[in-house]
């Protein structure tokens, strides 16, 4: 594969570019394209050597009830073998820009975590765009939610420390469900993480409109992703609802702690900066981090001191939302 | 006060911090002395191992008076560490070396640099340029006597807050204009940046502890004089948010506070920073306020002042203590 991006123009940590060439060339611009992304995922999950929890875990998959009218939705759930009585939990969304991913990209980040923390993690496998745009994804993500914290005791999970998170197209699902739920009266949640998300269709953020070929995501995957997302032609439109960009919402008071991470060279930098000064200006308790020369992603490479910072970081959110 | 969701283990502290607005040059007057109360209150670093400390006056700007550094330095075993110029707060009118002395002290001995903390002139009795020139003196005599000082000159930070911050940034932008001292690395803590005082956070936070909008007019009549504050006459080397090109800068950490009038500017800083393709990191805490880190007790403080010897440690390239 000839050098898909060029590097020079981007301050990118020097523990990361070596790994550059091993990162999939993420380029979805239409239907064929993302067939063909959608099957790379799969290689390389196969390629990634898989974590070895040091507790047993349990992992099981459930079917629960969907949006009025929609299917139902598979979530998966883990927990420690090891573990008796309520336990704190992470409602988790995946990410995969609405278009792809599902609960396989959920076991990556969950069984560590869960093996690490103690925690339950509750993984929705919401339905993909554009097969199915808004608001059928959130809207599953939200059902799945709502089904969590109604069987909290069952899981053995505290529901006085339900928390809610996800990656990029996956943390603007969060905050889409977050929002959902203090409008609709739902579930509490004790705190939202926002990874590097995917929250604005407008694209009109200096580093959106200038990210036009940094690696993982840019520009031109971010106009497919709300394209499929929100249908064609409704992107930057009036009506694009905050619960689908969630960067819409006219007032962010009432929301639950936040945490909200940004990585350097991502298009989505910008989106998040402002979602989080706003958040703090709204009066939500909101921490806010962006890594120094890192990119949409480059937490895939584990072994740069960056991602193991932003992971500690990460682990100690979680600790801290979730009173551990 | 207006209800801020101010995190619950400082608010028991909000009664003894100083609350009271700067308006008028006779509140400063009558502020300066208070801080020197409430720092003699504040508990003093014990340093792990004797640390070298110094008063030198250098040569300050031509034609401007020497300044006054404090030179910090631990035992030298290892041959060169890393020197820091560190340049204190108090909104451009109030504080001074004996202010940072804990924290340079910390400094020196956690990590094992020289610290040179500058005694820069005060607004308004010295408007700009005279305090940055002073803390550029400071950078240019440093560097210059890196050999002596036991500095490595090519790991050379500059790190400030609040005002301090405002003047670290305007610090390294002379640097860089003038062809002056190569910096490593900056770690801009609540920086002051902006003089037009037009973010969100500026204009609303009017009433929020330690610093709002009527310190920042104080303060920016102050030290651009009377008048000037928001035209556009403005340097960027007195408001570094006036900078238009922020490239070739070195590595930066911006910290802010959520309840700082400062907030928006240092995130917008960063944010530039980071367009600009330098390495920039950025860190917000909830719940805090300007200069809620003096609640040391606070589990947010204490995870700030780890976060920032980790910064200083990253970006001085100390790779082992």
């Amino acid at each position: 594969m000839a050098e898909p991006w060029d590097m020079s123009k981007y301050a990118i940590d020097p523990e990361l570019l070596p790994w550059l060439d091993m990162l999939p060339l993420f380029e979805v611009r239409d239907a064929t394209s993302l067939a063909e992304v959608r099957a790379g995922l799969d290689q390389m999950r196969d390629k990634v050597t898989p974590y070895e929890p040091t507790h047993p875990i349990d992992i099981r998959d459930e079917v629960v009830p969907g949006p009025a009218g929609a299917p139902d939705v598979a979530v998966r759930i883990y927990r420690r073998a090891d573990r008796e009585g309520p336990q704190p939990a992470l409602f988790y969304i995946h990410g995969g820009g609405f278009i792809m991913g599902g609960l396989e990209m959920a076991d990556l980040y969950a069984i560590p975590i869960v093996d690490k923390l103690g925690i339950v993690v509750v993984a929705v496998d919401y339905r993909l765009a554009p097969e199915t745009p808004f608001p059928g994804p959130v809207e599953d993500c939200y059902a799945a939610l709502l089904w969590t914290a109604a069987k909290a005791s069952e899981l053995g999970i505290d529901p006085a420390r339900l928390a809610i998170g996800g990656e990029s197209a996956g943390g603007g699902l969060t905050a889409g469900t977050t929002l959902l739920a203090r409008d609709r009266g739902g579930p509490a949640l004790c705190y939202q993480y926002l990874w590097i998300p995917e929250l604005d269709d407008r694209l009109a953020t200096e580093c959106m409109r200038e990210y036009v070929d940094t690696p993982m995501w840019n520009y031109p995957n971010a106009v497919f992703s709300w394209d499929s997302y929100l249908g064609e032609g409704k992107r930057g439109t009036e009506d694009v609802s905050p619960y689908a960009a969630p960067a819409r919402a006219a007032d962010l008071a009432g929301l639950p702690p936040t945490v909200v991470t940004v990585c350097q060279f991502d298009p989505l930098r910008d989106e998040g900066l402002e979602y989080a000064r706003r958040l703090s200006q709204a009066n939500v308790p909101t921490e806010l981090r962006g890594y120094a020369g890192s990119f949409h992603g480059s937490t895939l490479i584990g072994d740069a001191a960056v991602t193991q910072r932003a992971a500690a970081d990460q682990l100690a959110d979680l600790s801290r939302g979730l009173g551990i | 006060m207006t209800e801020y969701a101010i995190d619950p283990e400082i608010v028991p502290w909000l009664e003894v911090l100083p609350s009271h607005p700067l308006r008028t040059y006779e509140d400063l007057l009558a502020a300066r002395p208070r801080i020197s109360e409430i720092r003699a209150r504040m508990p003093v670093y014990e340093p792990s191992q004797p640390i070298d400390v110094r008063d030198e006056l250098i040569p300050g700007a031509a034609g401007e008076p020497d300044v006054r550094v404090r030179i910090y330095a631990p035992p030298n075993t290892r041959g060169t560490r890393p020197g820091l110029v560190y340049i204190h707060g108090g909104g451009f009118v109030a504080g001074d070396v004996d202010m940072s002395d804990s924290a340079c002290l910390k400094y020196a001995d956690v990590l094992g640099i020289v610290v040179l903390s500058v005694d820069y002139r005060l607004a308004p009795e010295t408007p700009f340029p005279g305090p940055v020139e002073d803390c550029y003196a400071a950078l240019v005599w440093t560097a210059a006597k890196a050999t002596e000082l036991g500095i490595d000159p090519v790991r050379i930070g500059v790190a400030g807050g609040s005002a301090g911050g405002g003047l670290a940034a305007g610090t390294v932008l002379l640097a860089r204009d003038r062809g002056g001292p190569a910096v490593v690395f900056q770690h801009l803590g609540v920086p002051e940046l902006d003089d037009r005082l037009e973010t969100e956070s500026m204009r609303t936070y009017v009433d929020t502890p330690m610093w709002s909008r009527p310190s920042a007019v104080f303060s920016w009549d102050s030290y651009l004089g009377e008048g000037k504050r928001g035209t556009a006459g403005v340097s960027p080397y007195a408001a570094p948010a006036r900078a238009a090109d922020l490239s070739g800068l070195p590595s930066t950490v911006v910290m802010v506070c959520q309840f700082d009038p400062l907030r928006d500017e240092g995130i917008e800083y960063a944010r530039r920073l980071s367009q600009a393709n330098v390495p920039t990191e950025l860190r917000g805490y909830p719940g805090t306020f300007h200069g809620s880190g003096m609640v040391t007790d606070a589990s947010v403080s204490k995870r700030m002042a780890v976060d920032e010897l980790e910064d200083l440690r990253r970006g001085l390239r100390i790779t082992s203590i």
